[in-house]
Formats: structure tokens, C-alpha cells, sequence
């Protein structure tokens, strides 16, 4: 049985609900950046959005875009199931200043009930009343990942012949300081230019909410195939040589049908060195995608470099900007491996072709 | 007593997020819950709070307020008859 | 179908520290529920199923001798994970390839809000800053056992969280991505989830009196459970008896309410059915439910109208152990699978303790007094979560 991502939707730093960042990206010009939001109410009634934080609305605008792409409801379809590094991070925090600054009384419940990290995975079902699976992951760097593997594998089994998997996460100026007191977050600004070359810690903040369809069935709008989906702990390079040669075999092919191979290069020097050692010791010729240089860094950031490469390959070309080791566009991509990781522990790699 | 009724209509627009609402929609004898205003559990409990921080009054459950909370003028008599502050 | 059995399992939480005596308390009617020990709030008239131990005691029986910081949620953690591991024997006979899945909710935000000023005004406490979030919290338990797994996620459904843990475990090994798998979850207490529902006025300052029609709310509990599960071939293969077998799961939304669940129970109802049409089972066959009971007017009476609606004349008995050990949220899913299969094993049925009434519009009452030489051969557990986040689990005897 096959699987492919059927539909995408994005809400981030680029503008919403579109994929013109494909040929005319803006860059970030800030650490912390923030999200371009489309009109809310136009899609959420204002009686339900009245206790929505933003990255809920963002997480129901993109949920029901992407499925109305597919003519997909809360009747066909099977499972929602949601990554989220931090949950409503904007929600957590007014509930615990709340608890803190009022010494635990009057306090309000609504900002409870939406700081809790299944509230957005929960309110897109109840938005579409939708009854199916439904599920969040909450691991940090690879939240979106386990998404996709969860999806992937139901409907290996055959329990589930569609889902609708998200990666929604948002960046408050109080959390944004927490992490750059640990690392998180350079100093000063990035520009295109000279994103790949700083030698410090650090990665530049954006907001991700993305949703995709997947499903068992070809459809003429497929945008690609999924032909594996893959979780690591730990791995040496061994191990990740060992499982992509392993993914590619399985799918009859070999390391040169790979067209490029989309990396989270997020300009943190110990974050890209991981990926600079698979360059050379493992994908070495094939052209490097990234994307955070657009999308910027964030717990479900790895869901914008599935749909980075799904992008291109639904529209058989990948621009040059997207291209870390040469600016030469590549044409025609069929095969497209995405790998990422966070802080070297936990990885993923998810092989994606051309649907035909 | 007209006072303390605009005053409620606007802090229940306020905590309950009643987007682009003004006190002069609200109908001080229509039902808050249900048909009228259409407020929901959840509000109920954001309406004992709002009870408790701006009036001192303490309801001990979601049960007691469902009188009170009938409409906008059954919590300003409420109010006006059990306020601490 | 590849069949997927349960071969080991750790357990903490307010009633014991341990497979051993969790069984004694659930036996002799013992609750872990009281007063407020360690928990810094000055809520200290609600009560609340906290695990005896402090943070240092935690270290000492997790065998924690790093210096480096950790939060409760992964001490529990830590301490359930251990004995699980060496109930199946992982150190000496492993299994090929191994998951480790790990509900929580609360995190590391029990740290945080004792820090949260520091965080922001000096560098007093930066270390906790990383362990705030939930995947931190799964990979501090983790990092212990660093090239045993294979892969590690969390999930974070708040209170179903473990249940859908065991739920992706189990589907991995059917897969075949995984041959076994470590699920459950860990949560512990914190200000702010105990503020939290507080807020939703669902706290009984007395001990919860799950499906009495007097109910006033739920207790907060604490805890961890992990069991270790695994293909019949895996399990074959490394020589170890199995104590279970995870015979039938479902997972469903209730999509009704935010926070309340739907009077008719439809989300509940789903999971439920989804799990004995996966076990092969009728309504007949399950000897008992655990159920997810945890007391609040709103959840016993909706779960009751799903298990009427599941089970029509042939409801079996049916209690929440969440008058033993508060209600662990997170973790409770792990929790309650561990006591279903440890009344397998030890062939009993827990009480619901502090019944006295039955509810009007449910034609049944929860087992009052603990069954002794009760056989079962099929146990049903039950975990909802906020938002309609509903799974349920089937466990059968071997």
C-alpha cells in the first residue's frame, strides 16, 4: 500500500496560506519572528474564536485548509493527530503569572484549559466534529516527526486510510528570553547571506503551523509519496548510514536516485556540524535543501522541511535558494530524503518521491 | 442600580472575550446562557471569578451560580444585595 | 495479527513505591490519598494522592547519582522505568529493537513555576529552563539507557496521555519498527494543574467518591507505570515469561466540549467498542472495568452512559481506582493498566472506595469491597483526557 500527502497548509513568518515562499521568499530579519496571521474571522466564527489564542486559530485555519483542499470533513476523516514542542506557550504562561502574582486565587480557568498541549489537536476535531483518532505529541524537536510515523504506520496496519497531521508551535518574547538564556537563539539578526557561515550558537526564532493531509489513495493532486518514515534515538553515524542505505533498499533504489536531501541548517554551529558530518561522511555529492533560513527555528520546525520537499516535488523543480551546497536549481526532483535532528538525540528521516 | 448593570455588561464583554460587543447589545433581562447571549460552563466559572475579584463575593460551586447568572440584572441585584467590596 | 504481550511493569504512585505493595494497598483498602506534603501551594485543604517520597529519597531509589539537575516528573519516571526494565530482564536479554513512549503533561512545570521569577530576573536556576517542556522530561529518563532504545517520543494528551502511549507502542511492534516497547507515563503534582482544575471548581476537599451520586470532584494524584510489551516472537525469543497479553485498544474523540464530556458518552463509547471488536471480545467477556471514574459529576456520569450503551445487560463489575491513588493524570493510563493486569495476576477486583449512593440515571453501582479470588480473564481500563480525548485498553489473562 502506498502513501502519499495529499494537501498543505502553512501559517509562519512567509505569508499564509500559500506557497509563494517557494520563488519569493522574505527573509527574517529578526531573532524572534513573528507570524503573518490571515484574517481569523473569516474562517472561525467570532462566538468560538473569543477563547483562542493565536496558535490554536493558526492550527484550525490551516487544519481546515489543507482538508478542504481534499474534500475532507469530520466525517471521512480518520484521525487528527498533532505535534506541539510547547503546547499554547502564550496560554501556559498568563495562567502561571496568573497563580504566581495572585498567590493561587481568582484565578481564570480559561487560560487553563487552553495552555494544555492537546487543546489544539482536541479543537480542530471539535471545530470539524470530527470522532476519529486523535492524538499529540509533545518531544521537542522531532514533535511533528512522531506525527508522520504515527499516521504512517495505522495506515500500514490499515486502521486508518487518511489523517490529518499538524506541527503547531509559537514563540512568547518571555519564552523567547528563557531560551536564549540556554542557547537557543543568536544575538544578533541573520540575513540570508550569512546564515550558513556564523561559527556561534544559536538559531534565529519563527513560528510554525503547518498541516498536511495523508492518505492511501493516488489522487491527481498528490503531492508526493511517502515511502518511509523514520525515528532514531541516539544513533552514531553508523547507525544513520546503516538505516538510510536500509529505507533506500527497501524501496529498490540507491543513494544516487536520492535528488537532494533537505536538512534542518538552522545556523546554530553545533546544530549544523551533525548535519555537515552526514554531508561528508554519508549524502556527500547529493544537493542539500534547507528551509529555516525562511521558516526560521521552533520545536515543529522539521514539518516545514517535509513540506519543503513535498513542495518541490509536487512542482518538479527546487528553486536555488533552497539549495545549501550549490545555487544551481535543480530540476525534475523525484526523490527527496528529509533528516532531521535535535541535539543529536533524537532524529528522524522520512524518504518522500514523486507520486507516479 | 443602572450603573452597577453597565458596569457588569462591560466587564463580562472584558473577561469573556466578547469581540467587538458593545454593553448596549446586551439585554440586561435576556438569558446569558442557552439561547440568549449564548454563554456556555465555561463561562460560568470566568462569571465566578469575575464575582469573587470585583465584588468579593465567593460562590462555592458552578450550581449556585445558575440562578444568579440568569441575566445581566439578576447579578446586579444579586450583587448589590452581597457585595464586599 | 502479530500479538502483543505484556512482560514486565513498574509502578509509583501514592499507594506504594512498587509492584508489591501497590498490590497490598489495593488488597487491605488501603488509600494513598491526604493531606499535602510536598507540594509548595498553599491549597492545603484539598487533598491529594502524592507519592510519599521526597525529591531526594526519589534519587536514592531511582539510583539518580548525577549532579545534574532533574525535575519530579522524571525522578517518578525513572523510578517506574527501573523496575519495569528488570521485571522483563532487559539488562541480560534484550530485545532487538526497543521504544521507549512516555506520556506526560505537566512536565518539567513543577521546577518552572518554583523558578519561573529566576528564570527571568537572574541565572539562578537556568538548568531547569531545558527541562521545562515535555519531551525534556522523557528524554532525562531516557538518557539513563542511552543505547537500549531505538526511538523515544512523547505524547501529551493530558489525562488519556499513557493510554495512547501503550497505544503507539503496541502499533509499532505490529508494524514491525519495534519488537518491544516501554509505555506509560509519569506525571507529578504541580501548582499549577492543581490551580488549574481548582479553577474548573472539579476539586473535592474531601476524598473523591467516584460514581456516587454524591460526588463532588476528583482528587489530584502523582505517579509513573510503565509496562514493557512486546511480539509474541520477541518475547519467545529472549526466553521470558509473559504476564499478559494487551489483547484489544481503541482510541476516539468525544469532539462534544472543550472540558466537559457529552452526555451520552460517544467519544468513550467509541474507544471502548474499537477495543473489544480489536480483542475479539464480546461485552460479555470483560470480567471487570477499571474505570476512568475520576469523580467529577460530569465524567462518571458520561463514561457510566457509555458503558451502559457498551456493555446493555452485561455490565461487569466496574471500579475506579482513583480513590486509591488520586487521579495521576498523565500517568494515568500506565497507572490503571498496571492495576489491571496486577488484578489478573493476583486474581482480585479493587475496590471504589468512599461509595455510598448510586447515580439515578445509571443502572449500575461500582464494586464497593475489594473481590477476593476474583478470576479474570479479560480487564477493560479506561482513560479520558480533556477535549474529548478518549482511549481504553483490553488486557487478557494467558
Amino acid at each position: 500500500m502506498n502513501i502519499y500527502i495529499q494537501a498543505a497548509s502553512q501559517i509562519s513568518t512567509q505569508e499564509p496560506l500559500n506557497e509563494k515562499w517557494f520563488d519569493t521568499p522574505s527573509y527574517p530579519d529578526k531573532i524572534l519572528n513573528e507570524s503573518i496571521d490571515p484574517d481569523f474571522k473569516a474562517y472561525i466564527p467570532v462566538m468560538i474564536a473569543r477563547r483562542m489564542g493565536n496558535l490554536l486559530k493558526r492550527g484550525i485555519v490551516t487544519s481546515v485548509d489543507a482538508l478542504n483542499k481534499c474534500s475532507l470533513n469530520g466525517d471521512n476523516l480518520q484521525a487528527v493527530i498533532t505535534g506541539t514542542g510547547l503546547g499554547c506557550i502564550e496560554n501556559t504562561e498568563h495562567f502561571l503569572n496568573a497563580v504566581l502574582d495572585n498567590e493561587e486565587s481568582c484565578l481564570q480557568p480559561t487560560f487553563f484549559i487552553q495552555s494544555t498541549h492537546n487543546t489544539i489537536s482536541s479543537q480542530i476535531a471539535l471545530f470539524i466534529k470530527c470522532h476519529g483518532y486523535n492524538t499529540t505529541y509533545s518531544h521537542r524537536g522531532t514533535s511533528f516527526d512522531s506525527c508522520l510515523l504515527d499516521a504512517f504506520v495505522q495506515m500500514k496496519l490499515g486502521l486508518i486510510s487518511n489523517a490529518l497531521v499538524g506541527g503547531h508551535d509559537e514563540m512568547t518574547p518571555s519564552y523567547f528570553t528563557l531560551l536564549q538564556k540556554v542557547g537557543y537563539w543568536k544575538n544578533t539578526p541573520l540575513t540570508d547571506e550569512n546564515f550558513h557561515a556564523a561559527d556561534t550558537r544559536g538559531s534565529i526564532s519563527g513560528n510554525a503551523s503547518l498541516s498536511m493531509v495523508m492518505a492511501n489513495m493516488k489522487v491527481p493532486y498528490s503531492l508526493c509519496q511517502m515511502r518511509t518514515v523514520e525515528m532514531l534515538y541516539a544513533p552514531t553515524m553508523q547507525e544513520i548510514k546503516a538505516k538510510i542505505d536500509c529505507m533506500l533498499e527497501a524501496n529498490g533504489m540507491k543513494l544516487a536516485d536520492v535528488d537532494a536531501v533537505v536538512m534542518g541548517l538552522s545556523g546554530d554551529k553545533d546544530n549544523d556540524n551533525v548535519y555537515k558530518n552526514i554531508m561528508s561522511e554519508v549524502t556527500r555529492d547529493i544537493p542539500v535543501m534547507c528551509y529555516k533560513h525562511i521558516f526560521g527555528e521552533s520545536f515543529c520546525a522539521s514539518a516545514y522541511g517535509v513540506y519543503t520537499a513535498a513542495t518541490a516535488i509536487a512542482k518538479k523543480r527546487v528553486p536555488s535558494h533552497l539549495l545549501y551546497s550549490s545555487r544551481k536549481e535543480i530540476l525534475n526532483p523525484r526523490n527527496i530524503l528529509v533528516f532531521n535532528h535535535f541535539h543529536n538525540i533524537d532524529h528522524s528521516l522520512i524518504l518522500l518521491s514523486c507520486p507516479d | 442600580m443602572e450603573e452597577l448593570i453597565l458596569e457588569l455588561k462591560k466587564e463580562i464583554i472584558e473577561v469573556l472575550n466578547l469581540d467587538g460587543m458593545t454593553p448596549e447589545e446586551i439585554d440586561e433581562n435576556a438569558a446569558l446562557f442557552g439561547d440568549g447571549l449564548g454563554l456556555d460552563s465555561i463561562d460560568a466559572l470566568e462569571l465566578i471569578v469575575l464575582m469573587e475579584k470585583n465584588y468579593g463575593i465567593k460562590l462555592a460551586n458552578a450550581a449556585e451560580g445558575r440562578d444568579i447568572f440568569r441575566s445581566v440584572a439578576t447579578m446586579a441585584k444579586y450583587v448589590s444585595e452581597h457585595r464586599t467590596k | 495479527m502479530t500479538k502483543i504481550l505484556v512482560t514486565g511493569m513498574g509502578i509509583i504512585s501514592a499507594i506504594g513505591v512498587g509492584k508489591t505493595p501497590t498490590v497490598q494497598s489495593l488488597l487491605n483498602g488501603k488509600s494513598g490519598i491526604g493531606r499535602i506534603k510536598h507540594l509548595k501551594t498553599k491549597h492545603l485543604e484539598l487533598p491529594v494522592g502524592e507519592v510519599s517520597c521526597d525529591d531526594e529519597e526519589l534519587k536514592i531509589i531511582a539510583g539518580y547519582k548525577s549532579s545534574l539537575p532533574i525535575t519530579r516528573t522524571s525522578l517518578l519516571g525513572r523510578v517506574a522505568i527501573k523496575e519495569a526494565l528488570e521485571d522483563a530482564d532487559i539488562d541480560n536479554r534484550r530485545p532487538r529493537k526497543m521504544a521507549f513512549i512516555s506520556g506526560t503533561t505537566v512536565g518539567g512545570m513543577e521546577k518552572s513555576e518554583q523558578y519561573y521569577h529566576d528564570f527571568l530576573n537572574n541565572d539562578l536556576h537556568n538548568d531547569y529552563i531545558s527541562l521545562h517542556d515535555c519531551g525534556a522530561c522523557t528524554d532525562v529518563i531516557a538518557k539513563q539507557y542511552e543505547g537500549k532504545f531505538d526511538m523515544v517520543t512523547t505524547i501529551s494528551t493530558a489525562c488519556s496521555s499513557a493510554a495512547n502511549a501503550i497505544i503507539l507502542g503496541a502499533n509499532l511492534i505490529k508494524a514491525g519498527y519495534v519488537d518491544a516497547a516501554i509505555v506509560g507515563g509519569t506525571e507529578c503534582l504541580s501548582k499549577f494543574h492543581l490551580n488549574g482544575f481548582n479553577t474548573l471548581m472539579i476539586l473535592d476537599t474531601d476524598k473523591c467518591k467516584p460514581f456516587d451520586k454524591n460526588r463532588k470532584g476528583l482528587n489530584l494524584g502523582e505517579g509513573a507505570a510503565y509496562l514493557v510489551i512486546e511480539s509474541e516472537e520477541s518475547m519467545l525469543q529472549r526466553k521470558i515469561k509473559p504476564l499478559c497479553e494487551l489483547s484489544g485498544y481503541g482510541n476516539a474523540c468525544d469532539a462534544f466540549h472543550q472540558t466537559a464530556s457529552s452526555s451520552d458518552g460517544e467519544g468513550a463509547y467509541r474507544a471502548i467498542m474499537q477495543a473489544l471488536e480489536m480483542s475479539g471480545l464480546s461485552a460479555k467477556d470483560i470480567d471487570y472495568i477499571n474505570a476512568h471514574g475520576t469523580g467529577t459529576g460530569n465524567n462518571d456520569e458520561s463514561e457510566g452512559a457509555a458503558i451502559m450503551r457498551a456493555f446493555g445487560n452485561n455490565i461487569p463489575p466496574v471500579s475506579s481506582t482513583k480513590s486509591f491513588t488520586g487521579h495521576t493524570t498523565s500517568a494515568a493510563g500506565g497507572v490503571e493498566s498496571v492495576i489491571s493486569v496486577l488484578a489478573i495476576l493476583n486474581d482480585f477486583i479493587p475496590a471504589n472506595l468512599n461509595f455510598s449512593e448510586k447515580i439515578e440515571t445509571l443502572s449500575f453501582s461500582p464494586v464497593k469491597e475489594c473481590v477476593h479470588e476474583a478470576k479474570l480473564s479479560h480487564v477493560m481500563t479506561n482513560s479520558f483526557g480533556f477535549g474529548g480525548n478518549d482511549s481504553s485498553c483490553v488486557f487478557s489473562k494467558l
